[in-house]
């Protein structure tokens, strides 16, 4: 179950959801890896925004 | 929409952010409240309420003159909770509880009837800071500091519901560490708008055939996918909110606590309810189930207990009796494994029977949704579809 514990972690930093630094992140390349994540977003947010509806949560 | 909009972005979180780090502290207070004045009144214009809901302002501006007065062991503390409890009940429930009383075509109706952006997240903040304010758990802070708690516009609309006493000090002393903070909030931010565009609008094209006419002549198979792509569709897009107003407020350098954590990977539907929209659940725990006796009373009366909270969660998320059919769902589930935990005792599941809880838990979360989604009628419609075909 560590990899599963490991993998929850990532997510959590990719998320933002977390202020840990995943121990294979650390470094200059860990940072390139944060650009080309946010990069990834923006590109997703692009593609799928056209979509878009209202959030459930609002106006009820 | 409003989060998911440039202008959100762009003419508040922005410069409300960069404002509130560099002006004076003493400014802090009233950079937030202006900002979420004029947040308030720009998304009730352009969104929900339209003008007369943007006079609804004038409610934020009564409850932070009034809280000035709410003392420990006050009466006025009291007064304040039936205030917003009025306020609750005239905006979102006066149409239901009309139709319930008089008949649908009854002359009570409230035909201009609006809900002012909000409301059901800042009610619940007006009675809580009335209540610790009569138990004294909270301080009454200074009236610039309870504008910005009740008019922080990252978590105004849709929570997280806050704490004044989690509120105050982030308030006073933001985290000083810039760069972290806008790595950290942009990060939570852009993953709540992928999760929200990609994963829950993705699932409309399967969640919109949830009505009668498509349940009625759909294949019984596909019922129960139907109602799982709302699963997901309806975690995506509360999760991604609540990611959006805490990366957002992770710019002004104020940590709001997590709402949701992983809720679909528990084992039991009460670790379900503690990790799903986890400020309502401490809320009504702390205003709804401990009020009435929590878990110190006689077995009968903490299922009593249990039911009322889980009712009054239902009818909070809507004014229908679908709603009220969701809450008691939850309250009975809930029920069932306070029972069931009782005659079990303290034994360590085996790996296979934590699938088995999962899946169980899952089965009674997704099928759940049904009530939540559709009204009662329609939901009706889909259980005998996917249990009597």
């Amino acid at each position: 179950m560590n990899w599963l514990l490991r993998l929850k972690h990532w997510l959590e930093f990719l998320g933002g959801a977390t202020d840990a630094v995943p121990r294979s992140f650390n470094g200059p390349g860990g940072w390139v890896l944060l650009a080309v994540w946010w990069m990834a977003l923006v590109g997703l947010i692009t593609l799928f925004c056209r979509q878009a509806s209202k959030f459930i949560y609002i106006d009820f | 929409m409003i989060f998911d909009t440039f202008s959100y972005f762009l003419l508040f979180l922005l410069p409300a952010a960069l404002l509130f780090r560099g002006v004076a502290p003493s400014f802090r207070a009233p950079v937030i409240s202006l900002f979420g004045a004029a947040f308030f009144i720009y998304f009730s214009l352009t969104t929900v309420g339209g003008v007369a809901g943007a006079f609804c302002l004038g409610l934020f501006l009564w409850e932070a003159l009034v809280s000035r007065f709410y003392r420990p062991g006050s009466a006025l503390c009291l007064l304040g909770i039936v205030q917003a409890l009025v306020i609750l009940f005239v905006f979102k429930y006066w149409n239901f509880t009309a139709g319930l009383v008089a008949g649908p075509g009854t002359s009570w109706r409230w035909t201009g009837a609006f809900l002012p952006l909000g409301i059901s997240f800042f009610t619940f903040e007006f009675i809580h800071y009335a209540r610790d304010r009569r138990e004294n758990r909270t301080e009454a802070g200074g009236f610039w500091e309870y504008l910005a708690f009740i008019l922080f516009f990252p978590t105004m609309v849709a929570g997280p519901i806050k704490r004044y006493q989690d509120f105050l000090p982030t308030l006073r002393s933001p985290t000083r560490d810039w760069a972290n903070d806008f790595e950290r909030g942009c990060t939570r931010i852009l993953a709540g708008l992928a999760k929200k565009f990609v994963v829950a609008d993705c699932m409309t094209s399967l969640t919109q055939h949830l009505n009668a006419t498509d349940i009625a002549r759909a294949e019984r198979w596909i019922l129960p996918f139907w109602l799982l792509a709302y699963a997901v569709k309806i975690y995506f897009d509360f999760s991604a909110y609540s990611d959006i107003a805490i990366g957002s407020a992770r710019l002004f350098g104020m940590k709001v606590k997590e709402n949701f954590d992983w809720p679909y990977a528990r084992e039991d539907i009460t670790s379900f309810w503690r990790h799903w929209h986890m400020s309502l659940t401490r809320w009504l725990t702390d205003y709804v189930f401990i009020p009435l006796g929590g878990s110190r009373v006689a077995t009968g009366r903490i299922y009593f207990n249990v039911l009322a909270t889980f009712l009054v969660s239902g009818l909070w998320h809507g004014a229908g009796l679908n709603f009220v059919v969701w809450g008691l769902w939850h309250g009975a589930a809930l029920c069932v494994h306070r029972w069931w935990t009782g005659l079990r005792g303290d034994c360590v599941p085996s790996t296979p029977v934590r699938w088995i809880n999962w899946g169980l838990t899952m089965t009674v979360v997704t099928l759940g949704w049904a009530w939540f989604t559709m009204d009662l009628p329609t939901a009706l419609l889909f259980y005998k579809r996917l249990f009597l075909g």
